[in-house]
């Protein structure tokens, strides 16, 4: 029997699947949360409001700024000491919990300017067309201009759904059994790593080919109206 | 029925309106004419507060405006159709839906009711068919008519035109401007800022020449078209067709 033929059993590639759905719940959660968190920043630095202006400012630099790593270590170790009881939780939701928060909250800062581009790129006619009509600023944004902007975000929104997915084998760093780290308990099982981290790596591949499929279909779908 | 006192308005580097009044009775129509630059449009948008003047009063129904009070100024957009050069549909919205949004979203008419309005609305335009097409299929000409059964649905005190056949291609000019001819019979108050002296003419009740941001010359069509006193409103005249 080959090593290949050892490591390349039903069980394991079972087991990497296991491991690449939690890599894909990091990713998803984190795409969505980073997404309200984003087009709440983007609001913010759209607004008139200067406080809050300021605030998204200094989140965006500051996530933009620092390694997603360290971010995901800030969490980790930060969560326990700002909500009571945290440390009682099993390992597994703590490392899952920081993960994803940490995830969301480097996530929103990129989506932020997404965002914001996106509804910057809006006609000010569209604006000036809803107001006329004697619509409140929340109305236009919601009936005109975040469906129109909205279209153009969904390109750049599924490359940073993408980048999740492969961002999320960090969280393997702070403790959590997914995708990367799946292939590297594979990996030192049978003191041979390059085999699983390849089929490691065809699984993530095999998942962000999936999403831009996918995103290329709603494109065209949503090209309708052009 | 609505009064502008002393309008001043600047943007950088321009005077956009110099200490303009004009008032507009009921069923009037009035056209704003004058080269370009000369501040129609800004005048015309301060009407509705698309342009916020930086001094001068404007009253509607004797009222004065508070053109910083924001639900103030959403009662007041609600009264007023505004028709735009650019016609600024909804891109994302079906004809149908342009019409409905207003209505729905604003005047919580239900869906039924706001349909068979915009339906009516689109007979009268001449675009029933069109109903369920997106912006992107219609002409110039029919976005400019759909755009004013949008601004119709709201049932408006006044209609605000900003140039609404400046973008057209010529063949298409008529059919906007047989829709407002149309809308002038039916006795609706409208306030036009156009280039079509033939239209003008032919549809005000008044014409008003403004140039460099001031009212040179305001009257009847005969007095300000026909019969022109200021050198100025002569100048323009001569050098436009009608």
């Amino acid at each position: 029997m080959t090593i290949f033929e050892k490591i390349f059993t039903l069980t394991n590639i079972t087991y990497l699947l296991r491991c690449a759905e939690v890599s894909l719940i990091l990713a998803t959660s984190s795409i969505v949360l980073g997404t309200i968190i984003g087009t709440l920043t983007a609001a913010a630095k759209i607004g008139k409001n200067r406080v809050l202006k300021l605030i998204a400012n200094a989140y965006i630099e500051f996530i933009r700024g620092t390694p997603m790593l360290l971010q995901l270590f800030i969490f980790f170790f930060g969560l326990p000491q700002l909500i009571p009881n945290y440390a009682n939780l099993s390992f597994s939701t703590q490392v899952f919990v920081a993960g994803i928060v940490g995830m969301s909250i480097n996530s929103g800062a990129y989506s932020a300017e997404l965002i914001r581009s996106g509804i910057e790129s809006i006609d000010i006619g569209q604006w000036e067309a809803g107001k006329s009509l004697g619509m409140s600023y929340f109305k236009i944004m919601k009936l005109i201009i975040l469906p129109q902007a909205f279209k153009r975000i969904i390109p750049p929104l599924v490359s940073e759904f993408i980048v999740l997915i492969k961002d999320s084998s960090l969280v393997s760093s702070i403790g959590a059994t997914e995708l990367l780290k799946g292939a590297q308990v594979i990996g030192s099982h049978y003191y041979n790593y390059m085999i699983p981290l390849f089929m490691a790596a065809l699984i993530y591949l095999a998942m962000t080919l999936t999403v831009s499929t996918l995103a290329k279909k709603i494109e065209k779908r949503m090209k309708i109206y052009d | 029925m609505i009064k502008l006192t002393n309008i001043d308005k600047h943007f950088p580097n321009v005077q956009a309106l110099n200490n303009v009044s004009i008032e507009i009775h009921e069923k009037e129509i009035v056209c704003l004419i004058g080269p370009s630059g000369s501040g129609k449009s800004t005048l015309l948008r301060c009407i509705n507060g698309l342009e916020i003047p930086d001094q001068g009063k404007v009253f509607v129904n004797d009222k004065e405006i508070d053109y910083h009070n924001e639900n103030e100024m959403q009662e007041l957009r609600k009264t007023l159709g505004f028709v735009f050069q650019g016609f600024n549909l909804f891109p994302h919205k079906t004809v149908i839906d342009n019409i409905t949004m207003g209505p729905i979203a604003i005047l919580h008419q239900n869906t039924d009711q706001a349909n068979a309005n915009a339906m009516s609305l689109l007979a009268r335009i001449g675009l029933v068919e069109k109903a369920n097409e997106y912006p992107s299929k219609l002409s110039g000409g029919q976005k400019q008519r759909v755009a004013i059964a949008r601004a119709l649905a709201m049932n408006p005190k006044i209609m605000l035109f900003d140039e609404p056949t400046s973008a057209l291609d010529p063949e298409m000019v008529k059919e906007v401007l047989m829709v407002m001819k149309e809308l002038a019979k039916d006795g609706m108050t409208m306030v036009i800022v156009t280039h079509e002296i033939g239209f003008a003419r032919e549809v005000s009740n008044k014409v008003i020449f403004m140039d460099e941001g001031s009212i040179i010359e305001s009257g009847t069509p005969d007095e300000v078209l026909g019969n022109p006193k200021n050198e100025r409103t002569k100048a323009f005249l001569s050098k436009v067709l009608y």
